[in-house]
């Protein structure tokens, strides 16, 4: 079955690939690792729920403890990690020139991974800062921006070396992101953590900053690897392309407004959940513009446009269903429930991972020059991974609404509340164990693909194709 | 887009608003919250919690209690947060100005905790429970310890059954700071600000 966009032939592969190769596995690498890391604590978050006595008596592994663990090692490794090495690669590309400062992605990388296991450390030991997205003790902070900073400068130097002045979409978002998310985190830092503001104005920053994190961060890495890829595999330019600049300034100047729908009804100025709800409106307009830009995903064949598509529809879903649920009248059914979990998913995996994923399968094999160690685990990881994301949002979202209708009725005991939502949540714990083995699957085959010791013994590509649409659109 | 500069000054100013007008603008707004006189009450509001209580909060935000419990009531008719007897006003941002860490939180897995020291008064149910556990609650036997009875039991040992005799089990520092904090949780007085606007009846307004 011919499979194209996973398999690059020699004659795709530039000196830009080989001479990053290294340091950037190594982040695609480290990704994939807590991604099974946060697979498990998935897991096991999801028993907690429908079996509270699970694991109740480790005190490392409280709910809420292992709640801090999964959302970080998922976030900060996985997300962070993969994303980096993505936007770094595609801004070497688009920028016509190999990296500069590699030894620094490399210190960097080795940094932050050490950063974000000594803070899992911190978490289990109950130095949590209880703060959503920034939940790793005060104490490891520093060492993540300075891990940042390695790696980001290396991405700054390629954007700004870059060979031609004209830039393009995915070189604004890429190049956004990697200089953004430092400016978030210290300023998080700053008012939560080292300078603490008073009262209710943190959970407002802790609000601002976890919104931050979706709409500077994550989102702009996301579309950087979506509008570098679809022309790519589509062999198609991208229409109404001019619109382009107003979606990616609409996501900078309006996403981050949103979070305050996450405090509607709280101890909060009435002004901040209405301003989320305008934000979600305005926002409809970055939605309907990528659509236009990136409609033609659709109707292209191959394990990378099945997982970029994917992410492409669950981003666009996503954020309907932010808008949606930022009205107060919706908000009253699904505020403090797990609905909220199954849009997090949704906009997390659904959207965020699946296109690292498309952007994984097209990235690795033209930075080893060799098509991907077996096909059938590729196929298996895409399978199951489709299987497990669909199931899980959906799984939640059945118990959100159980949970909002129980919640709303005085008459509803918390026992029956949960007797409610029992099924759902087997469901869902079903789903996180298949995303677990999807993920395995997917880290085997990476490290059978990419480690220099099996690399050689792949006589013939698998996935072969023959490199005739690769030339145009990079 | 060709200009660099232009798109490094744009971002930076993205980032910058959002933060000056969120944060910065609800910390101009709350930021300066005093504590509300009432001389008919003889006292300042909110009261400030006991030592012990107040490390209590720490080991409540430690082991993350905020990911299934909240701590905000939400106004009578919005949710059935009066109706489950969780508070009889809405939360104001007052309640929260003496706390170290705000413990919000936004999942409601288990029952709001605004006001359980109002309607829980019992020290021995709540270190039942957080030994024990219910169907929905995890048993936390980590914050407890066995011992060997010296002299007389404490009053504080839980009913362990099968427990070894000559052996009782109590709660820790941190358990007897956690139950401390929980029961010192009480934000029952009224606010001028925690009060709803409520239109004047027809009736007065025709006076």
């Amino acid at each position: 079955m011919p499979n194209p966009p996973t398999h690059a032939t020699t004659a795709e592969v530039t000196a830009i690939d080989t001479q990053a190769r290294g340091p950037l596995l190594l982040l695609l690498g480290s990704g994939l690792v807590w991604l099974v890391v946060s697979g498990v604590l998935a897991l096991l978050t999801s028993i907690q729920l429908h079996a509270p006595q699970f694991l109740a008596d480790c005190p490392q592994l409280t709910h809420g403890r292992a709640q801090a663990l999964r959302e970080t090692a998922f976030v900060y490794g996985w997300l962070a990690n993969a994303g980096l090495g993505l936007a770094l690669w595609i801004l070497a590309r688009l920028g016509g020139r190999p990296l500069r400062g590699l030894n620094w992605v490399v210190a960097g990388s080795l940094f932050w991974n050490a950063g974000v296991a000594l803070g899992l450390v911190g978490i289990a030991i109950g130095d949590m800062t209880s703060f959503g997205l920034l939940q790793m003790p005060r104490y490891v902070q520093p060492l993540l921006v300075f891990a940042y900073a390695c790696m980001g400068v290396s991405g700054v130097l390629a954007w700004s070396g870059r060979r031609e002045d004209a830039m393009y979409a995915s070189q604004w978002y890429a190049v956004a992101a990697i200089f953004l998310f430092p400016w978030l985190l210290i300023a998080a830092q700053a008012v939560l953590l080292w300078m603490p503001v008073r009262g209710v104005v943190q959970p407002i920053a802790a609000t601002w900053f976890a919104q931050g994190v979706w709409a500077l961060w994550l989102a702009p890495l996301a579309l950087a690897v979506v509008y570098y890829i679809v022309p790519k595999i589509s062999g198609r330019i991208i229409p109404v392309y001019e619109w382009a600049s107003l979606g990616f300034w609409t996501l900078l100047f309006i996403g981050s407004w949103s979070g305050g729908r996450h405090l509607v009804g709280g101890p909060v100025p009435a002004w901040i959940p209405t301003m989320a709800v305008v934000a979600q409106s305005m926002m409809l307009f970055h939605y309907l513009i990528i659509l236009l830009n990136l409609r033609a995903i659709w109707g292209v064949g191959g394990t990378t446009a099945a997982f970029i598509r994917f992410g492409f529809v669950a981003y666009l879903v996503f954020g309907v269903a932010e808008f949606i649920a930022s009205f107060r009248g919706v908000a009253a059914h699904t505020h403090f429930t797990l609905f909220n979990a199954a849009i997090e998913q949704l906009g997390l995996y659904g959207a965020i991972s699946m296109i690292f994923f498309g952007g994984i399968y097209f990235a690795v094999p033209r930075l080893t020059g060799l098509a991907w160690a077996s096909a059938s685990l590729i196929s298996g990881h895409r399978w199951l991974v489709l299987a497990g994301v669909v199931i899980s949002i959906a799984a939640l979202g059945i118990a959100g609404g159980a949970q909002g209708e129980g919640l709303l009725d005085p008459k509803v005991s918390f026992p029956d509340m949960f007797g409610r939502m029992s099924t759902p949540l087997l469901i869902n714990t079903a789903a996180q164990a298949v995303l677990l083995s999807a993920n395995l699957l997917l880290l085997v085959n990476f490290l059978r693909s990419a480690c220099p010791w099996t690399r050689t013994a792949e006589p013939t590509p698998t996935l072969f194709r023959a490199a005739t649409e690769e030339a145009h659109a990079s | 887009m060709k200009n660099g500069p232009f798109l490094f000054t744009g971002v930076f100013l993205a980032i910058l608003i959002s933060f000056s007008a969120l944060v910065l603008g609800s910390h101009s707004q709350l930021g300066g919250l005093t504590p509300y006189h009432d001389d008919t009450e003889g006292g300042s509001f909110p009261q400030r919690t006991s030592g012990l209580a107040a490390r209590g909060q720490l080991v409540y935000a430690d082991l993350g209690c905020a990911a299934c419990h909240t701590q905000q009531v939400r106004r009578p008719g919005y949710g059935s947060d009066k109706d489950r007897g969780w508070g009889e006003r809405q939360s104001v941002a007052r309640d929260y100005i003496h706390q170290a860490r705000p413990q919000l939180g936004a999942s409601r897995l288990g029952p709001d905790l605004t006001n359980l020291g109002a309607r829980q008064k019992s020290e021995e149910a709540l270190l039942g429970l957080l030994y024990h556990g219910s169907a929905t609650h995890p048993g936390y036997s980590f914050l407890f310890e066995t011992r060997a009875i010296a002299g007389e039991s404490s009053p504080r040992a839980v009913k362990v059954a099968g427990q070894a005799a000559g052996h009782e089990t109590v709660p820790t520092e941190r358990a007897r700071a956690l139950v401390a904090y929980l029961l010192s949780l009480n934000t029952s007085y009224d606010y001028p600000e925690a009060k709803p606007y409520e239109p004047a009846k027809k009736e007065e307004a025709k006076k």
